[in-house]
């Protein structure tokens, strides 16, 4: 009979933590970047410029429709072929912000679509240039809207950190994993580490939640 | 590229099981997360109560923990049921990973028919209630053609996610698609071609995907028009 020891956790406490630290540091970078990507291509999207669009359309279409895996893979692998090299955690932090930002310029591009036409042209017709209407009139009002749904995207990044650790990148999974295949103790381990990650997602979206009351304006309960 | 053609068994094989692993899991999932996204819409409160725990919880970890997890302990019981004896059903890791992928996504495929079943007004069930049609007559004709033309693009995006989720099985060792191309460029060093056609093959799949559903979203009456 299996009889459950949580004192292997205690054991490996030391390296679980190295491995949240590792984690962290992936998700919360590559969060940062993704966002800022996911907005510089939602901006190009709203361009009037149609080559810009469909080079923009060709990222986003080809980040969303090839694994996650193959994508690090390639990034890990194929670049140093052409002279681009980097370290383990850095490939881990690219792949997962190009694969995200891909997905949040999706989100943010149906919260610019529930904008009204209107808004634009009235600030075009006031002087504002693509810029500034885009940074001041129609992407504030856009992001309000799709709070919960950028932050199930940063759950989701979060979740996909876990694949760093099959390019050898010691993080929170590759801990567990490892824990569990040499000693055996398969439940408590992975019991500790869905826990993680379940705290950690709990986090994110307690998170989403305030932001979304704080950002809320009445009148544009918009359900996307 | 030679050696893309000498070892294109194995890629095929290889695409072989991955195509299967979508569609079987695919299929599963929809059944399992149909009944749990109707267990958590519904008024009993213990179905309610168990349907939301496991959703919420295979919702917040990440599917290589599950895979992982699910292989690790699952396999001393599925080899003693050892039913298939297929080289493909039969192995430990296919029906491993068919198990973690079909629950990890019942769980998405329960919150998006929950979804769809709120979104249908009151009013047309209380109209269909005041009409003298039962429960699934009510079903039938008036909640579900109208949920499934509501939740068909999210369920369809849902799928080309289980498609490119089954490249993670790789992790218990499944020679999938992605294996597949590992373990030849592993020994032929052309990690550029063999990547570049793997990503290629999936892009086509999950974009037919996505076009299919964009066709959808255009004419959401069809699948109900064909009978279904």
């Amino acid at each position: 009979m299996y009889d459950i020891d949580f004192s292997v956790i205690l054991q490996a406490q030391e390296l679980i933590l190295q491995g949240l630290i590792i984690t962290l540091r992936v998700s919360i970078l590559s969060s940062i970047f993704a966002f800022i990507l996911g907005v510089f291509v939602t901006y190009l999207r709203d361009l009037p410029n149609n080559f810009i669009k469909i080079i923009a359309n060709i990222y986003v279409e080809a980040a969303r429709n090839v694994p996650l895996l193959i994508q690090l893979y390639i990034i890990y692998k194929v670049y140093p072929r052409f002279g681009l090299s980097f370290s383990p955690i850095n490939c881990g932090i690219i792949a997962l912000s190009l694969y995200t930002g891909a997905y949040i310029a999706e989100v943010l591009r149906s919260g610019m679509n529930s904008i009204a036409k209107q808004q634009s042209q009235a600030s075009y017709a006031l002087g504002f240039n693509y810029f500034q209407t885009f940074f001041m009139i129609t992407f504030p009002q856009a992001i309000r809207i799709v709070i919960p749904a950028l932050g199930s995207q940063f759950i989701n990044l979060l979740k996909n950190s876990s694949l760093v650790s099959f390019i050898a990148v010691v993080d929170v999974f590759y801990v567990i994993y490892k824990g569990a295949a040499d000693d055996f103790r398969i439940y408590e381990f992975f019991l500790a580490g869905a826990l993680i990650y379940m705290v950690l997602a709990g986090f994110i979206a307690l998170a989403t939640n305030i932001l979304e009351k704080a950002l809320k304006v009445y009148g544009r309960e918009v359900r996307v | 590229m030679n050696d893309i053609m000498l070892n294109s068994d194995l890629l095929f094989k290889g695409l072989r099981i991955t195509i299967l692993l979508g569609i079987f899991s695919g299929i599963t999932s929809m059944i399992l997360g149909s009944i749990l996204g109707i267990a958590r819409h519904s008024r009993i409160l213990p179905l309610k109560v168990i349907s939301a725990f496991f959703i919420e919880i295979t919702r917040s970890i990440p599917l290589v923990l599950y895979i992982v997890f699910i292989y690790l302990t699952c396999s001393p019981i599925l080899a003693s049921i050892n039913i298939f004896h297929d080289d493909i059903f039969g192995s430990l890791e296919f029906q491993s990973s068919y198990i973690a992928l079909s629950l990890f996504t019942s769980a998405y495929i329960a919150e998006i028919v929950r979804s769809g079943l709120k979104s249908v007004e009151t009013n047309q069930i209380q109209a269909a209630k005041a009409l003298g049609l039962n429960v699934f007559q009510r079903l039938k004709y008036i909640i579900l053609p109208c949920a499934i033309s509501r939740m068909m693009p999210a369920l369809v995006s849902q799928f080309i996610s289980l498609v490119k989720d089954t490249s993670l099985a790789s992790v218990i060792g499944l020679i999938e698609f992605t294996r597949s191309g590992e373990l030849i460029y592993e020994r032929t060093y052309q990690e550029t071609q063999i990547l570049a056609l793997i990503a290629v093959v999936y892009f086509i799949i999950c974009y037919g995907m996505s076009l299919f559903s964009q066709r959808l979203e255009k004419r959401p009456f069809a699948l109900i028009r064909l009978g279904f």
